[in-house]
């Protein structure tokens, strides 16, 4: 294929995208800025539980000291273990907590599922 | 605090790109909402403490997922719409031409993003699904190749091999562009 042509496919694609993208509509844009908000709630939700004074002294300090284990770990001790915890790190983030996330979401979807068919035969 | 500002400014840098990418794969315009919002609450909630750099492929390994589950639910609530049309004996059937989905859309959302990216996500419709999220997140979202595998959740070579087929594919349907 020529290279030419398939980079003048990607450039004017591209750009008919990012047009698109720049004109979006306002009532968008606002929801958007919404949803950016819930999520980022979350995060302070989050915070707040961590300072709330219904979060138990010892689940709080064992947390802090797992915390200050984990920080120490990566910065200074054991520096030989460093590449595997790199390699473990990566591991993670292609094969980790979201795919732990998917399983989860198959659950939900096979519930959600077999609702629906109980609706449909009730 | 930093760590929220810089999530923060990282999801205004993101979130109307994805927005738009849900809508081509998704076709429904307030289920790529619901997609894209879900997937900033997953980021910030499972993947706000990591490093920054690794924030944009996850945030479109989830919202991959979230389509994956959006378009899984359709299909099982079309199969069971079926099913309860023939149970009524067909009377109050849709009729199959008016209901089918127009892999061209509506003629408000050809009109939206303009005749050619109207036209390129008909010809998009017509690629196989990794075909599509290869070249949306490669081409439109500009994610490199080792990204795009974190985010499509597959291998770096199977990314190279899904977008080569997707431009090809593309190239000939288009081709009066470049003539």
């Amino acid at each position: 294929m020529n290279e030419e042509r398939v980079r003048d496919l990607e450039r004017k694609s591209r750009a008919a995208f990012d047009e698109s993208v720049g004109s979006m509509d306002a009532a968008t844009r606002s929801r958007l800025a919404r949803a950016r908000a819930t999520a980022l709630g979350e995060l302070r939700g989050r915070r707040r539980i961590w300072h709330s004074p219904w979060v138990p002294a010892g689940v709080a300090a064992a947390a802090a000291l797992a915390s200050a284990l984990l920080l120490v770990g990566d910065d200074a001790a054991w520096p030989e273990s460093r590449p595997a915890l790199t390699a473990l790190e990566d591991l993670a983030i292609v094969t980790g907590g979201e795919d732990l996330a998917m399983f989860a979401e198959d659950e939900e979807f096979y519930a959600w599922a077999a609702g629906e068919i109980d609706d449909g035969v009730g | 605090m930093d760590r929220e500002r810089s999530l923060e400014r990282f999801l205004a840098g993101i979130e109307r790109r994805a927005l738009r990418i849900a809508q081509m794969l998704l076709r429904d315009h307030a289920e790529a909402e619901d997609a894209v919002q879900d997937a900033m609450i997953r980021l910030v909630r499972s993947y706000g403490g990591h490093p920054e750099q690794q924030w944009r492929p996850l945030f479109y390994r989830i919202l991959r997922n979230r389509i994956t589950d959006a378009q899984r639910k359709r299909r099982v609530r079309s199969i069971l719409q079926a099913w309860r049309n023939d149970a009524a004996a067909d009377e109050t059937a849709p009729d199959p031409v008016e209901s089918a989905v127009d892999p061209a859309g509506t003629p408000e959302q050809a009109l939206e993003g303009g005749e050619l990216l109207a036209r390129i996500e008909a010809m998009l419709a017509g690629l196989s699904g990794r075909q599509r999220e290869a070249f949306l997140l490669r081409n439109f979202e500009g994610l490199d190749v080792a990204g795009t595998a974190v985010a499509m959740g597959c291998s770096e070579g199977s990314v190279k091999t899904h977008y080569h087929r997707a431009v090809q594919a593309l190239q000939q349907a288009l081709g009066e562009w470049n003539s």
